[in-house]
């Protein structure tokens, strides 16, 4: 208490320093009067009166400076003038403090931001309980790059037979129309094994989740999501019990899970899953051995169990199943596993990686740049210094003081880059792409925030250090002589000012580089003919409950019902219906065997893209006609002969330059089995199943009608396909086709629920902006760095030009001509400029770490990018380097002369 | 020199407090005369050194201090006890009287035995 008290008033004793001290100067005042008098009394003369009473006092000036120590707190004291003057000296030169405190709150702003997002998506635990625990398992074929998961039965004897694991749970992604919970939708659902949740160690926020005899006996329970509670039943209390139909079927709620569930967490948006089913397998996927391995297995650790011990029990269970396999069915399995975590963000990890490296790359030049600007400062400010260390200030005190500086600077800059921080995760909630997870979970949180403030304390005493070092290392006498700017201090100092401006170029050549073999590969993904024309085309996925409608016939009728009906509208051209579409469309892998086909040495099993088609396909999607024809009513009549469809690429691969038109395939691993035989009747151009910067896979249609028959004895494994995606291409804009679109669906079916209505440019554009972003934000930190070090490039120059006026003025007065002076000036700002390129090159060749993955039809050696790059950079410097140029040749000659007498 | 104590490190406060509450309120200048003077001259006292003391008190809440006049009629600042002040002084001394004794008794062993 009685500390705190005294400390308080320390405090206040700073505030009103000067009032004290002048009272206390006055109580001194007194002090001495009073013992002059007593001497004087005693009868000392005057002289000796006084001698004495200030020898007894110990000294006047001492005594008031411990005084004054304990009136105040003396550290922070110092501390404050320091700063005082700290902000007045930069107060003095505002373009200087402006430019550094931008400098750093870019860096530091850019810095933040993206570690925030880094951080969110990559580094922060699943919201799970010991997430680290968690494995997700999967299955891989021998010879087959694919990367698969395990198949339904697999998930059962998995986790019947599995020891390593104290809980094992499986699931894949389902789609629902949800009637009974205001006006129909499509929900994204996700099909689990009742020991889903336990796994996770997650607790629902109302009710229950599924019982294993639940799972079992397909009950019909379904747990919805927090979001779906909220906006369909407006968080009702007692939504437990009330029941919603799944593809017209009555499931009853059984629980709701907390905010903010999601699994599995899956890239993007809206991936958000609306509700969760009971696995429940049906009979044709319990036997389903040895195919559709699309199913997923998450696992927790035991305790004590390591992950080696993990792996050698997967083992120990593939063999297994291997074994349960036909001798004769040349089947190679073998299990492996990833972290869950890494499995959740294994795809993003190249971009954030490269968003990473760029913004270290600016903040390293941001620091240069900073450390270039406080030298340049110094050098202008050692007559200053010299001064100070010759009226006795100690090199300790000017240290101090222009570590002060700079630290301020960098709490300033820092301060502001927080700011901005802040602004940009919020602006990257939004542009960040789609193909990230987590996106919802991006904010500056405090461990980043403490990250940025170290990062603030160590720029800014790494770059107050150097400069500080150099001004405290001055020659008094030197620095107080007139024009001593050309001793030897100088030039060593100037010296590592070129090489720091070096640095920053070699740093913003390999942005430019990069950023240049990004645009490149934008560009090429850009001009990349994806085989299909997305403009006026407009979809919608569509699925139809088995419920009502249980056979392929149904089905069928009802999409040609629908086709018909939307041809009947003026503005609709052509009408088709496929079960996959391109770009976004799932890969439906099948096994192909095309007649004659000797499988070379090494190559493996053929395997094609697979869609099934219905309608006017090609011409909705205006895919060209190459060979043969389309598709046509004839294929869809009962007991038409098979026929597919194959693309181009299809033919060269498997047909080898045979016209294909007429030739047969199978399905299956060989053509000599007892499949039924499927006439190719004509051949169409690629298409990109994927994004435009995929590979473009080989591929093949079929008539929906004919599915069962083309699979012959496995006709069961597929079922009834009940959905498809509509595609409409129009006269006009396809977007304002949408409601008549709906009005024509619910005409025929008012329960029926769609999704995904979007026109194809809108599919082909959202792919891209993955490409885009990275493009986009490696091109604006490029451009950043090209500024900073050209202003480094300027700095230096006009400097080094102030620096030598008489050396300049002695040469034109002696007859040098101007363009000399300029050129020698500019020379000297290309020369910096061509070590920086070159070691930036060199330095290039790395990035093959950060850009792998990221390049689409360019080398990283890319002629275009690294030409550009020069050029840009050199055009830049030139002009950096031209303005002090021209100042050093148009100097009066005689200006500098005078200046010294 | 030898013959002189420094002021222990401490102790000066207590003298301090001792003095104002023998004397009253008195200024700087006279509380140092008055140290020494009760030390007989044992102790050897910068006279500057009792203002950061005072200070310190001040600022501790002990005592509180004015400006008036001295017997001479000259200004001087005034320092007297507060009620806090009071109070740690009995402490103090309290606490000071039990440190000597036990230490006294340290010191001549025998008369204890």
């Amino acid at each position: 208490m009685k500390k705190l008290r005294a400390l308080w008033m320390r405090l206040c004793g700073m505030v009103d320093g000067k009032d004290a001290d002048e009272e206390f100067a006055a109580e001194l005042e007194s002090h001495l009067q009073m013992h002059i008098e007593d001497n004087l009394r005693a009868g000392m003369t005057p002289e000796q009166a006084r001698r004495d009473a200030l020898i007894k006092l110990g000294g006047l000036e001492q005594t008031k400076q411990s005084y004054r120590e304990r009136a105040a707190l003396p550290s922070l004291h110092r501390l404050l003038s320091d700063m005082r003057y700290g902000l007045r000296q930069l107060r003095k030169s505002p373009a200087f403090t402006l430019t550094a405190v931008m400098t750093l709150a870019l860096g530091i702003g850019g810095m933040t931001a993206a570690f925030s997002v880094v951080e969110a998506v990559l580094l922060r635990p699943l919201p799970f309980k010991d997430s680290d625990r968690l494995l997700s398992l999967h299955e891989q074929l021998a010879h087959d790059s694919h990367e698969l998961r395990v198949t339904a039965p697999d998930v059962l004897v998995f986790q019947r037979q599995s020891k390593a694991f104290s809980g094992m749970a499986g699931f894949i992604a389902a789609g629902y129309e949800v009637n009974g919970a205001g006006a129909p939708f499509r929900a994204r659902a996700e099909r689990v094994t009742a020991s889903l949740f336990p796994v996770l160690g997650v607790e629902p926020l109302l009710g229950r989740t599924f019982t294993p005899g639940e799972d079992e006996n397909a009950a019909p329970v379904v747990v919805i999501s927090c979001a779906l509670w909220k906006e369909r039943f407006q968080s009702d209390p007692h939504v437990l019990g009330k029941i919603i139909d799944l593809d017209r079927r009555p499931y009853t709620i059984i629980g709701v899970m907390p905010e903010h569930f999601a699994f599995p967490i899956n890239a993007g948006r809206l991936s958000h899953q609306d509700l969760w089913v009971p696995m429940s397998f049906s009979p044709v996927e319990k036997k389903s051995e040895g195919d559709n391995f699309d199913y997923s297995l998450v696992a927790r650790l035991k305790p004590g169990i390591s992950e080696a011990q993990a792996q050698t029990d997967i083992d120990r269970v593939t063999a297994g199943i291997q074994a349960s396999y036909p001798v004769d069915s040349n089947v190679q399995l073998h299990g492996y596993f990833r972290r869950l975590k890494e499995e959740t963000v294994r795809n993003a990890s190249p971009l954030l990686r490269m968003l990473l490296a760029a913004v270290s790359l600016v903040l390293l030049i941001a620091c240069v740049n900073l450390a270039n600007l406080l030298l340049v400062r110094a050098a202008g400010r050692r007559r200053e210094f010299g001064v100070r260390l010759a009226l006795g200030g100690s090199r300790r005190m000017v240290l101090r003081q222009l570590l002060t500086e700079s630290l301020l600077l960098s709490v300033v800059g820092g301060t502001a880059g927080i700011a901005l921080a802040v602004l940009l995760v919020h602006a990257a909630a939004f542009s960040l792409p789609d193909s990230l997870p987590r996106l919802g979970e991006i904010a500056v949180r405090w461990p980043i925030f403490a990250m940025a403030l170290g990062l603030i304390t160590l720029t800014g005493t790494v770059c107050g250090l150097a400069p500080a070092l150099a001004a405290i290392n001055t020659d008094i006498l030197d620095s107080l002589r007139d024009g001593s700017q050309s001793s030897g201090q100088g030039r060593s100092q100037h010296s590592l000012r070129s090489t720091l401006v070096t640095v920053e170029v070699a740093l913003a050549t390999l942005l430019l580089v990069a950023s240049g073999l990004l645009l490149r590969s934008f560009a090429r993904m850009l001009e990349t003919d994806p085989g299909f024309q997305p403009q006026r085309v407009l979809t919608a996925s569509l699925s139809l409950p088995t419920h009502d409608w249980p056979t392929q016939q149904k089905v069928d009728d009802f999409y040609r019902q629908l086709q018909q009906n939307l041809e009947s509208l003026p503005e609709v051209k052509a009408v088709g219906l496929s079960s996959n579409i391109p770009i976004v469309g799932q890969n439906s892998g099948r096994l192909i065997a095309p007649e004659g086909h000797v499988a070379s040495p090494g190559e493996g099993l053929l395997i094609t893209s697979n869609y099934l088609v219905q309608g006017n396909y090609f011409q909705a999607m205006h895919i060209p006609l190459i060979r043969g024809r389309y598709f046509d009513a004839r294929d869809e009549q009962q007991g038409a002969g098979l026929v597919a469809i194959i693309s181009q690429s299809f033919a060269e691969q498997y047909f080898h330059g045979r016209n294909p038109v007429g030739l047969r395939v199978k399905v299956g691993p060989h053509f000599d089995t007892p499949m039924p035989a499927i006439t190719v009747v004509g051949v169409v151009g690629d298409i990109k199943q994927g994004p435009l910067d995929q590979p473009t896979v080989v591929q093949m249609y079929e008539p929906v009608s004919q599915t069962a028959a083309d699979l012959g004895p496995l006709a069961g494994m597929i079922g009834v396909v009940g959905t498809m995606d509509v595609v409409i291409s129009t006269e006009g804009d396809a977007a304002t086709l949408v409601t008549s679109l709906e009005k024509t669906i619910h005409r025929l079916d008012p329960l029926l629920a769609f999704s995904g209505m979007q026109t194809m440019d809108e599919i082909v554009s959202a792919t891209e902006s993955s490409r885009r972003f990275n493009t986009v934000i490696v091109s604006v930190f490029a451009t950043l760095a090209l500024l900073l070090s050209l202003l480094g490039i300027y700095g230096v120059l006009a400097y080094s030009v102030s620096e030598r006026t008489r050396e300049i003025a002695i040469l034109m007065a002696l007859g040098a001509p101007r363009t000399v002076v300029l050129l020698r000036t500019l020379r000297y700002a290309l020369m910096l400029t061509a070590i920086g390129v070159a070691a930036g090159l060199l330095a290039s060749i790395g990035l093959t770490r950060f850009l792998y993955g990221l390049l689409y039809g360019v080398k990283l050696l890319d002629g275009v990018a690294i030409m550009g790059t020069v050029f840009v950079l050199f055009i830049c410097a030139a002009l950096a380097g031209w303005l002090p140029a021209r100042r050093a040749a148009s100097l009066a000659i005689l200006a500098p002369f005078r200046e010294c007498m | 020199m030898a013959d002189k104590s420094d002021v222990w490190l401490g102790t000066l406060s207590l003298m301090i407090l001792t003095t104002l509450e023998t004397l009253g309120p008195l200024h700087g200048y006279g509380i140092a005369r008055r140290i020494e003077q009760t030390s007989g001259d044992v102790l050897s006292l910068n006279y500057g050194t009792v203002y950061p003391a005072l200070l310190k008190l001040e600022q501790e809440g002990a005592i509180s201090s004015e400006w008036g006049l001295s017997d001479n009629n000259r200004k001087a600042k005034f320092y007297k006890l507060t009620r806090t002040g009071r109070r740690r002084l009995e402490r103090e001394t309290r606490d000071w009287e039990q440190t000597t004794a036990i230490l006294a008794r340290f010191l001549s062993p025998i008369q204890g035995a």
